[in-house]
């Protein structure tokens, strides 16, 4: 009896000390990512030549000045609503496009289903990225290089294979009594996607929400190739734009950086819980 | 029988309308660059106006040949590989330790942890890949770690020389202890190195003793300079580093979702039958969650084709080539220099190739354990 209570000391003491080495382990972890973070914010308020000098200090007297000058330079005032404009524009167009897709693959009888929405789900792996040289040369070829509307195209159409998957999966699974009895009662088919389906649909318009706001808010590689025009930029394309030239001017790069990250970290702070769902959501198919 | 026609035509008008605008869209957005891109990698196009401009035509497979012949080609394959490797081995098991962690509640606070880690995954990788190119530069924060301690050292050393001769002391002993300690580099500073440092010193007397420790060791410690970013051997291993540091938090969630879907009462009544954790995460966990890291190793796969931006930013494929991956060799062929479409858009064509072979494994894979995920 008493040997027995002994391993249980023993091995409590051995839980205490595991549980203590996995805290520090993921301390570790977290440290290493939000210092870099932290580091970055912290230095972006300093001159580039006290950077220079000390980088692991506090600023001594902490100036906005960088964020001044890399707005100006940056032409954020421009890139910022613009960014605004492709990710909330596009985000809708996806929402909107693949809930009535979704509702036609899921509630209405047709043979095309099977082949259209595989192609749709077959988009999920094929990434876009991979076609941006095709890409390019077909928006030239429309006459859409340098255009809002290429943008907002490519960006909608990129996103619809996770959309329309997660949409057809999510309308499938409401009663299909809901949709026949409005037909008894003479509804037609917009009338019922608009009325019943879209406000049934609000959890899953969330998750592709999130998917699409923080994906498409950070996006490059497909705007890198469709824009070139300041005016028509977004904040990546501007943020990138202190890699060359400017590389060793760190205090503005900084600030710039700063201003490429902390909407998204604010965005992520309140919606963090729907963003994660989302991401647990859309990738599981993968 | 009429009536019932009728509906049906309005069932059949409204699927395509509600079809339509997004098939059209995604066509011109997936198929038709594939068209394309079948098209001019056996075509002689240039560039310039696709009709109406320079002739063009077909030209054979040559720009296949020119690719699978092209060292630099191997090359980027190799570092899409090793990203793929780095997620597989690197942020998988990781993400799953982090989340079985949080999921047994060996620690507290999951939504803290969970929260965290995820962080880098929302920062634009533009941000990421230049934070991270300063971090890893002689002018990062790794340098200056590294020489601040290289400089407290010689500090702490310069201390023990004036405290061994009972404080400020210009005598010939300290000097030349002094020199002793700054080495060879330090003493080729000077023609005739005793006096000249003497009267260095003396200019200093009076001043508190930090100041004097201070400029010695700026003068004498050589600064490091990594050259993370610039080896040509190496500059792939930073680049690994920050994708393990970006994306470790997805795959935290992705498993940590999936494990909170197992019922708690099997897990429940194997402890009490007696089994212990080992036998826990064995049978239960691991079998439940197979599908889940199939999926997410064929999402590695298609997350390392698809990555652009952040190497791009990050290193810009340099230095020398090294840390070109797929997507950065098709869009310098296109884009730097003259460009080459046809052997652009031949790699394009390639990189779709391993995807649809990816999508084939998929659909293997859910067939073997698409049961047991939900």
């Amino acid at each position: 009896m008493s040997e027995m209570i002994k391993e249980t000391k023993l091995q409590k003491a051995l839980a205490a000390v595991g549980r203590g080495a996995v805290y520090i382990v993921m301390s570790l972890f977290a440290l290493m990512t939000l210092y870099p973070i932290f580091w970055l914010i912290m230095n972006s308020f300093k001159t580039t030549r006290e950077f220079q000098v000390s980088q692991l200090a506090f600023p001594r007297a902490p100036t906005l000045q960088n964020y001044v000058e890399a707005w100006k330079m940056g032409d954020f005032g421009l890139l910022f609503p613009n960014s605004v404009l492709y990710t909330l524009g596009a985000t809708a167009g996806i929402i909107f496009l693949s809930l009535m897709a979704g509702f036609a693959f899921a509630k209405l009888k047709s043979r095309a289903t099977k082949l259209i929405y595989n192609s749709f789900v077959i988009g999920i792996l094929l990434t876009t990225q991979t076609l941006m040289i095709p890409l390019f040369l077909e928006v030239n070829l429309l006459g859409l290089y340098n255009t809002r509307l290429a943008v907002l195209l490519v960006y909608i159409g990129a996103g619809l294979p996770i959309g329309i998957y997660l949409a057809t999966e999510y309308i499938k699974a409401i009663p299909s009594a809901v949709v026949e009895s409005a037909r008894i009662d003479g509804a037609g088919f917009f009338t019922i996607f608009l009325k019943i389906i879209v406000p049934m649909s609000v959890p899953v318009a969330t998750t592709l929400a999130m998917l699409n706001i923080t994906g498409l808010w950070n996006e490059f590689a497909l705007i890198n190739i469709l824009v070139s025009k300041t005016e028509l930029k977004s904040l990546p394309l501007g943020i990138y734009k202190f890699s060359g030239s400017l590389s060793t001017d760190y205090g503005k790069q900084f600030a710039a950086l700063t201003i490429g990250m902390v909407p998204m970290l604010v965005f992520y702070m309140i919606f963090r819980k729907q963003i994660t769902k989302g991401v647990a959501a859309g990738a599981i198919k993968g | 029988m009429v009536h019932l026609n009728r509906v049906h035509l309005e069932e059949k008008r409204a699927y395509w309308a509600m079809v339509m605008p997004a098939f059209a869209l995604y066509l011109l957005v997936m198929a038709f660059p594939i068209i394309l891109s079948i098209m001019l990698s056996v075509s002689n196009y240039s560039g310039g106006k696709m009709f109406g401009g320079e002739k063009w035509g077909f030209a054979g497979f040559s720009a296949y040949a020119r690719v699978f012949t092209d060292p630099w080609f191997w090359n980027a394959l190799k570092n899409n590989l090793y990203i793929v490797l780095i997620s597989v081995f690197g942020q998988l098991p990781l993400g799953f330790i982090f989340a079985y962690f949080i999921y047994s509640k060996i620690v507290r606070a999951p939504s803290f942890w969970q929260g965290v880690l995820y962080v880098p995954n929302i920062i634009s990788v533009i941000v990421v890949g230049l934070l991270w190119q300063v971090i890893f530069s002689p002018h990062g924060p790794i340098a200056e770690i590294v020489n601040s301690i290289h400089a407290s050292s010689f500090q702490g050393q310069l201390k023990a020389i004036f405290d061994g001769a009972g404080g400020f002391s210009l005598s010939d002993d300290v000097i030349k202890k002094i020199l002793h300690l700054a080495g060879p580099s330090g003493q080729a500073m000077f023609s005739d190195p005793v006096p000249e440092l003497r009267d260095l010193l003396a200019s200093y007397n009076g001043q508190p003793i930090s100041e004097i420790y201070t400029a010695l060791s700026n003068l004498f410690v050589q600064k490091w300079s990594p050259a993370f970013l610039t080896k040509t051997d190496i500059a792939m291993l930073p680049v690994l580093f920050v994708i393990l540091w970006m994306y470790t938090g997805m795959y935290l969630i992705l498993f940590l979702a999936n494990m909170q879907k197992i019922d708690a009462q099997i897990i429940e009544s194997a402890r009490i039958d007696g089994a212990n954790e080992g036998q826990v995460m064995r049978y239960i966990i691991l079998p439940a969650l197979s599908g889940t890291i199939v999926n997410s190793a064929i999402l590695a796969i298609s997350g390392s084709l698809s990555s652009f931006a952040l190497i791009f930013a990050m290193t810009g494929g340099g230095p020398s080539r090294v840390t070109e991956i797929l997507s950065i060799y098709m869009y310098n062929n296109a884009f730097l220099g003259r460009p080459n479409f046809p052997l652009a858009n031949a790699i394009s064509l390639i990189m779709v190739l391993i995807s649809v072979v990816l999508i084939v494994l998929t659909k293997a894979v859910e067939k073997r354990y698409g049961g047991k995920e939900e």
